[in-house]
């Protein structure tokens, strides 16, 4: 009898799985990548979110210190240099996150892309370009399903409520895994910041989920008109939601208990016991 | 005709004087071990009594064995969809109490005691915990009507006696008790086997001996309720359960096993039956009063040489039916119908038998002088101290027939054999009991020899095994022949 796989195959597999994967990752389009890292803080000539306006950085900034800053940017606020320093007030102390899989020559093809962009007219990556009227009840309402999870997600991703609360949810409120999304707006100063974050929600958490379940526009607008019209009524979510949920938990315990209670009703208790008592008490009455 | 071998069991309760000699052989050997130290796999009650665990033969309790409802067989402690609910707690199980709590002595107590007033007892220590208790139970608590207020009282066997009937049994002087040895009864319709999730319990193909695959085991325990002798136990210890083994390691050796080897009183016999195992199922549905002669129909004839046709071509050895030929249970049980089966209404058709007590003495005070012969000649079975009625929901399933008759014949072999022996009963009277009690003076001597006289040899007539055939029925004896030999059951990781 032979082993079925030998130790060479198995080796020769693990090679094989290994290089499949850095082709992958090469093969990525520079495109996909500045779409699924960056663009929820910067555009290409869509003006400042977080980050600031990519168009034209070739100009503003020698490429060597561009491609060093992109690799390890708190490394380069640490050694104090001034620009770094600049950027980071100009974007109120946010640092720019180290993104993951980046390297000199991603950094390379990543400023190519840009300084093409920044040539046409209209880039892809101008952003999302939401509107300044004031949102219809409407639009707010059918923000509220989208976030509750009744509207699914066009391409499939998870709801908001099931790791995020609101204020006046209904019921027990939202998850609490993620923070509190009141007064999220507030937070991201506005509805271009907002709807760039959804647009490609970079968090550590979010960013591997809807890498591959983006939002879709029609969906993000009436989510910024929900989130914007939550943190216009002002003041966190202070419901009693933990009490309810106490409550809760221990009617739900004794209803439970009672259940079982009455399901297994003619279930083996004691007989020696009970017989011994009934004979002991039998004089007394 | 589909015909197996059983090793079956005939317990003659005329004979039993209670002496637990059986239990404490059949301890000694297999249960006295860590979370075994309460089982009994043999144990030994009075009766009237409550017996052990306490009340066991309360189903409505218990929940144990079969109800045929509908033309259908179920479990009454389990089934498919219940086994689902129930897996991880199974809400029939006995408790520790119903059994009771093993103890030992704090022996060393007497040596170690310090010195006081009062003479140093070796206290009782829990075997399950180790810590000191108060015993309040124990396996045979009600012994010899022990507490008889509280357990003979309340033996369930007593339902349908009426008011008058149940003072008597314990009236002053009209006392009465019996014994009643216990075994599994490895019957031919086991709940235990049925219940079971993982399939751990199983019937020996080559000797209808009912086993435990303690490798299958996974201790959820539905043998222990859905079995209504309560002779399945959990060991606390292994976290499994175990059951009599019928000693089947000596059986393989020749020898009887423990309990009936070291039995006092002889009142033990084994031997095989054949059986027609195809009609099990319709047997085991069938109404009430039909079950015991439908379960002795099933038992065949071995002398047929139909049967011993079906036999040979359903792989039962020739020895093997030789030894059914010979087997005393075939005669108490068919020939002579004087053993019935425990409990028949629990219908697991039990393949021990039990041939019914005659206690107490069969004379009769009238007017200050002893009486023992009156017209009707069998009238002291019916006024004996011992309703018939609690006998026949031992024996009987609640119907008297079966156990009058086999009472009866006793009787009159009895009377048969004092008139030979003692002469103070004419042979006219005795030939007339003979032929009421529906018994000839053959069938009377040999059912005298048996009882009395019965040698070692004639009371367990064990068959040939047949491992070696018996084997192939699970595992193909030659399936690493001409494979790695050496003592390989899987091959190195070298050579070619």
């Amino acid at each position: 009898m032979k082993e079925p796989v030998g130790r060479r195959k198995r080796i020769g597999i693990c090679c094989g799985v290994l290089l499949a994967a850095a082709c992958r990752a090469w093969g990525q389009e520079p495109a996909d990548f500045f779409r699924e890292n960056c663009t929820s803080c910067h555009t290409i000539g869509g003006g400042r979110l977080t980050g600031p306006d990519l168009k034209g950085v070739q100009d503003r900034k020698e490429r060597e210190w561009l491609v060093r800053f992109l690799s390890n940017p708190q490394a380069m606020l640490d050694s104090g240099d001034p620009y770094a320093q600049k950027l980071q007030q100009e974007a109120r102390g946010v640092v720019m996150p180290a993104i993951s899989g980046m390297n000199r020559n991603r950094a390379e093809s990543l400023l190519n892309l840009i300084a093409a962009e920044s040539k046409l007219e209209k880039s892809q990556f101008i952003g999302l370009q939401i509107t300044d009227r004031p949102f219809t009840s409407a639009e707010i309402a059918q923000g509220k399903t989208v976030f509750l999870g009744i509207q699914h997600l066009v391409k499939g991703g998870p709801s908001c409520v099931s790791c995020h609360t609101a204020r006046d949810l209904g019921g027990l409120g939202g998850g609490k895994l993620g923070p509190d999304l009141t007064l999220v707006f507030e937070r991201l100063e506005g509805r271009k910041q907002l709807a760039a974050w959804l647009t490609a929600p970079p968090g550590p958490t979010m960013s591997p989920i809807f890498k591959r379940h983006a939002l879709q526009s029609e969906e993000i607008l009436p989510l910024v008109a929900f989130l914007e019209d939550e943190a216009k009524k002002g003041g966190e979510d202070q419901s009693a939601a933990p009490l309810t949920f106490l409550l809760l938990g221990l009617g739900g315990a004794a209803f439970s208990l009672v259940m079982f209670d009455s399901a297994w009703k003619a279930r083996f208790r004691a007989v020696r016991k009970p017989l011994v008592l009934s004979s002991t008490h039998r004089g007394e009455e | 005709m589909n015909v197996r071998s059983q090793v079956a069991m005939v317990f003659h309760l005329d004979k039993c004087i209670g002496c637990h000699t059986c239990s404490i052989a059949c301890k000694n050997i297999w249960t006295d071990r860590k979370g075994a130290e309460y089982m009994w796999w043999n144990n030994v009650e009075t009766k009237p009594g409550t017996g052990y665990p306490t009340a066991w033969e309360d189903q409505e309790k218990y929940n144990g064995g079969w109800e045929a409802q509908n033309g259908d067989l179920r479990l009454k402690s389990t089934s498919k969809t219940k086994t689902v609910f129930n897996i991880f707690h199974h809400p029939h199980v006995p408790t520790m109490d119903d059994y009771y709590e093993p103890w030992t002595y704090d022996y060393q107590h007497l040596f170690n005691a310090p010195e006081g007033a009062d003479q140093p007892t070796a206290r009782p220590l829990s075997m399950v915990t180790g810590e000191l208790i108060n015993i309040k139970a124990g396996p045979n608590w009600d012994d010899d009507l022990g507490g008889s207020p509280v357990y003979a009282e309340n033996d369930p066997n007593l339902k349908g006696l009426d008011a008058a009937q149940r003072e008597q049994l314990s009236a002053i002087e009209r006392l009465v008790f019996f014994y009643f040895p216990r075994i599994c009864n490895h019957c031919l319709n086991p709940a235990c086997v049925a219940s079971c999730p993982s399939g751990a319990l199983y019937k020996r193909g080559e000797d209808g001996i009912v086993l435990l695959d303690q490798n299958r085991c996974r201790g959820w325990r539905s043998c222990v309720a859905a079995c209504p002798y309560k002779k399945t136990f959990f060991n606390w210890f292994t976290g499994k359960s175990e059951k009599c083994i019928l000693c089947f390691p000596r059986l393989e050796t020749g020898q009887a096993p423990a309990c009936f080897h070291s039995c006092v009183g002889r009142i033990r016999y084994l031997g095989v039956l054949l059986y027609d195992a195809e009609r099990l199922e319709r047997v085991a549905k069938l109404p009430l009063e039909e079950l015991i002669e439908a379960q002795r129909s099933m038992i065949l004839d071995p002398f047929d040489p139909e049967v011993i046709a079906a036999a040979r071509a359903n792989g039962i050895h020739d020895s093997v039916i030789a030894s059914a030929q010979k087997s005393p249970v075939y005669k108490f049980v068919k020939v002579w119908k004087i053993a019935l089966p425990p409990h028949i209404e629990f219908r697991t058709l039990p393949m021990l038998f039990y041939v019914p007590p005659m206690a107490p003495v069969m004379a009769r005070k009238e007017n200050g002088s002893v009486h023992n012969i009156s017209e009707d000649l069998f009238h002291d079975i019916d006024d004996a101290r011992v309703p018939m009625k609690f006998l026949a929901n031992l024996f009987g399933g609640g119907h008297e027939g079966k156990v009058r008759y086999a009472l009866r014949k006793q009787k009159a072999v009895r009377w048969y054999r004092r008139s030979l022996t003692v002469g103070d009963v004419d042979a006219e009277t005795a030939d007339r009991m003979l032929h009421e009690a529906d018994c000839t003076r053959e069938e009377a001597e040999a059912i005298y020899r048996l009882t009395s006289l019965c040698t070692f040899d004639e009371r367990f007539v064990i068959p040939p095994m047949h491992r070696e055939e018996a084997i192939e029925m699970m595992a193909d004896p030659l399936e690493h022949k001409q494979n790695v030999g050496f003592g390989f059951l899987t091959g190195p990781r070298r050579g070619l």
